[in-house]
């Protein structure tokens, strides 16, 4: 797995704002994995990606990396995933360095995605899901947005 | 609303639950890049579709294994019903399909097929003496050793206890006789059990098929072959003739009635006078069993014997005539002094020597008459003493170390080797009658019996003779140096009370002054020989 422990400005963080705080930075190819100054991990999948098991598994095993031995809550920013397979969701299922997940999505296709992991698949910690319009980051990251 | 309809996704959204419904589980629908609520029921919908398939995928890998396991069940189940849980050979029903099968295919133009029969001789006295366990570590050895001398093409079977039958497809009679000769050879090697070696020979029967016969009559040949095996001295192989029908009917006869005689008081003790050669003065007598049977009369010995020794009817017969010959022994020694060298001599069965009990038996039983254990002699038959099995050998030692003297009997008809006869349990020898019948005609007879008894000699072992006919015998026996004997010279085996009253009288037999002699000659000689060994 690919792993870059320098802070290297990643664009969806540079389009969250968030990008100069980041501290660890993991990127997987249509994951990127990233810890903030503020305690908040960060996972970004891209636009179009097909969540596979071995995409989740290398995802889950990054942040865990990533968080080294810590709990963290985790902002999730699935907006434009094309599809999460069924395996996929059982690794989610799986306990990871989450504390708390907050899923973010901007339509109605990552809502219907998101529940479907969130339904499906018993998660392990709190995990809802956010419109980006709303206030998930803050949520997720212990503070009002 | 318009808007909605005029979607052509939504048609395509159709199609999908269409496909999806009739059992297409693989049916997808690409979402568009607009991801509106049109494209959310899509994914949502390929997302439950991946569900239903998923579920269906697990359902009928469920199902396939379920399947399986439930043929293997059945499999196991046909396993058990057709094979013999100890040695995994075929079972008897196994055994009788094959045969079916196997005459089916001779109808079609393939050779018959040859059914072997393998009863392991004595395996009741492996049970017995060291017990089930070490029984079924027998019956496994036995079963690997007979696969191991079969064709590709051949089925071993256990039939049950310790009878195991091979068949042998269009089977020519060369190939059946050449696996029958195996299979004996490789039950002559000893089976280890713990640290004991124990033989488990076989005798074997051979029934060559022929057309149109059912796998019954094949197993009942092999099985009345197998009997003649047994009846011809064991470990040997016997082809089924169809005169083996009647000689098994007649066996079977005799061992039913011969346990009834046993209890009946049917039958009873002879006893053969055994003389000094120089002298004619009796030093001890052989307990010889007779049968009077209430329709055929006087039976001979070598009618029952062997069947005793199958049914395991010897044993008790054996033990019966320990009782009285041992009581008549005390009976004599009240009634008028016995001469100081004075044994009486008994017989035993092998089958008796390697069971368990059987010193402690004749321990009591000596003392129970006050019978001195000095006046015994056991005679056991060299075949019997030589089979090397350790059990035998204890109780031997057992009982020539209460004074017992052990004798081997019918001496020259075994396989003794020199060596093997400084080995032997044993204090004297008995020489066979066949040895010395032709001694006085046949001057190279008479040098051949010098250099045994010689060798006996050389041994340090006692010697006897049997079968003395003649005075030309007897002359020829006593220039050779050897001092005992029995025969119808001096005397047959006669009644208890004629053994009373020539003790009684101190006979001399053989008639010394005037050869030929009495009361030896009186009565007739049977044909064949005489001796039953009880």
């Amino acid at each position: 797995m690919p792993t870059r422990r320098a802070a290297q400005p990643i664009r969806w963080l540079q389009a969250l704002g968030l990008a100069s705080d980041a501290e660890a930075v993991n990127d997987l190819g249509p994951a990127t994995v990233a810890l903030d100054r503020d305690g908040l991990v960060r996972l970004h999948w891209a636009n179009g990606t097909k969540i596979t098991e071995s995409a989740a598994r290398e995802a889950v095993a990054a942040v865990n990396h990533i968080c080294a031995g810590q709990r963290h809550p985790m902002l999730v920013d699935m907006t434009g995933t094309a599809s999460v397979t069924r395996p996929a969701r059982a690794v989610f299922a799986e306990p990871s360095a989450a504390s708390t997940i907050a899923l973010l999505g901007g339509s109605a296709v990552d809502r219907v995605i998101a529940n479907f992991i969130l339904g499906v698949s018993t998660v392990p910690v709190p995990t809802r899901f956010f419109h980006r319009r709303g206030r998930g980051v803050g949520l997720a990251a212990g503070r009002p947005a | 609303m318009t808007e909605v309809r005029e979607d052509p996704r939504l048609d395509r959204l159709v199609d999908l639950v269409v496909r999806l419904a009739s059992g297409d589980l693989a049916a997808r629908l690409e979402p568009s890049s607009a991801r509106d609520a049109v494209d959310a029921v899509i994914t949502g919908i390929n997302l439950l579709a991946d569900e239903l398939e998923e579920m269906y995928q697990d359902l009928e890998q469920r199902v396939a294994e379920r399947t399986a396991a439930l043929d293997q069940a059945h499999l196991d189940l046909e396993r058990m019903a057709l094979s013999d849980s100890l040695t995994g050979l075929a079972n008897r029903t196994l055994l009788n399909d094959r045969i079916q099968q196997a005459v089916a295919r001779a109808e079609r133009g393939a050779q018959p097929p040859a059914v072997l029969l393998l009863d392991l001789d004595e395996f009741k006295t492996i049970n017995d003496s060291l017990g089930h366990g070490a029984g079924d570590a027998v019956l496994v050895e036995v079963a690997r050793r007979l696969t191991s001398v079969i064709r590709d093409t051949d089925t071993v079977a256990r039939l049950g206890g310790d009878e195991f039958a091979i068949l042998m497809p269009d089977a020519t009679e060369e190939q059946a006789l050449r696996v029958a000769q195996r299979a004996l050879k490789a039950l002559r090697l000893p089976v280890t059990v713990g640290d004991r070696a124990v033989w488990a020979l076989a005798s074997i029967g051979l029934r060559f098929g022929s057309h149109s016969q059912t796998a019954e009559i094949l197993l009942r040949d092999a099985d009345t072959a197998m009997y003649a095996a047994k009846a011809r001295g064991r470990g040997n192989i016997q082809v089924f003739q169809p005169a083996m029908h009647s000689t098994a009917l007649a066996r079977m006869q005799v061992a039913t009635e011969l346990g009834a005689a046993l209890a009946a008081g049917q039958l009873s003790l002879h006893y053969q006078p055994i003389v000094e050669l120089a002298t004619g003065e009796i030093i001890g007598a052989e307990a010889l069993v007779r049968w009077l049977h209430p329709k055929r009369g006087q039976i001979i010995p070598a009618e029952f014997i062997s069947v005793a020794e199958d049914s395991g009817l010897i044993v008790k017969i054996g033990h019966w005539g320990l009782r009285t010959a041992i009581g008549q022994l005390a009976a004599w020694a009240r009634q008028f002094p016995l001469s100081p060298g004075f044994r009486l001599h008994v017989n035993l069965s092998p089958f008796e020597v390697r069971r368990p009990g059987l010193s402690e038996h004749i321990e009591r039983t000596l003392e129970h008459h006050d019978v001195s254990p000095s006046r015994l002699t056991l005679e056991i038959a060299e075949t019997g003493l030589m089979t090397g099995d350790t059990n035998g050998v204890e109780t031997l030692l057992r009982l020539q170390a209460l004074g017992i003297s052990i004798e081997v009997d019918d001496f020259g008809t075994g396989h003794s080797s020199i060596s093997s006869l400084r080995q032997l349990a044993a204090d004297s020898v008995k020489l066979d009658e066949s040895l010395i019948v032709d001694i006085a005609s046949d001057p190279q007879q008479r040098q051949f019996v010098g250099a045994i008894l010689q060798l006996i000699e050389s041994v340090g072992l006692g010697l006897g003779v049997e079968g003395v006919e003649t005075a030309a015998q007897l002359d020829e026996l006593q220039a050779l140096g050897c001092r005992y004997g029995q025969g119808y010279y001096f005397s047959p085996a006669v009644t208890v009370e004629v053994m009373t009253h020539l003790l009684l009288s101190r006979a001399i037999l053989g008639n010394r002054t005037g050869r030929p002699g009495a009361p030896g000659r009186q009565g007739n000689r049977p044909s064949g020989r005489s001796n039953g060994k009880c």
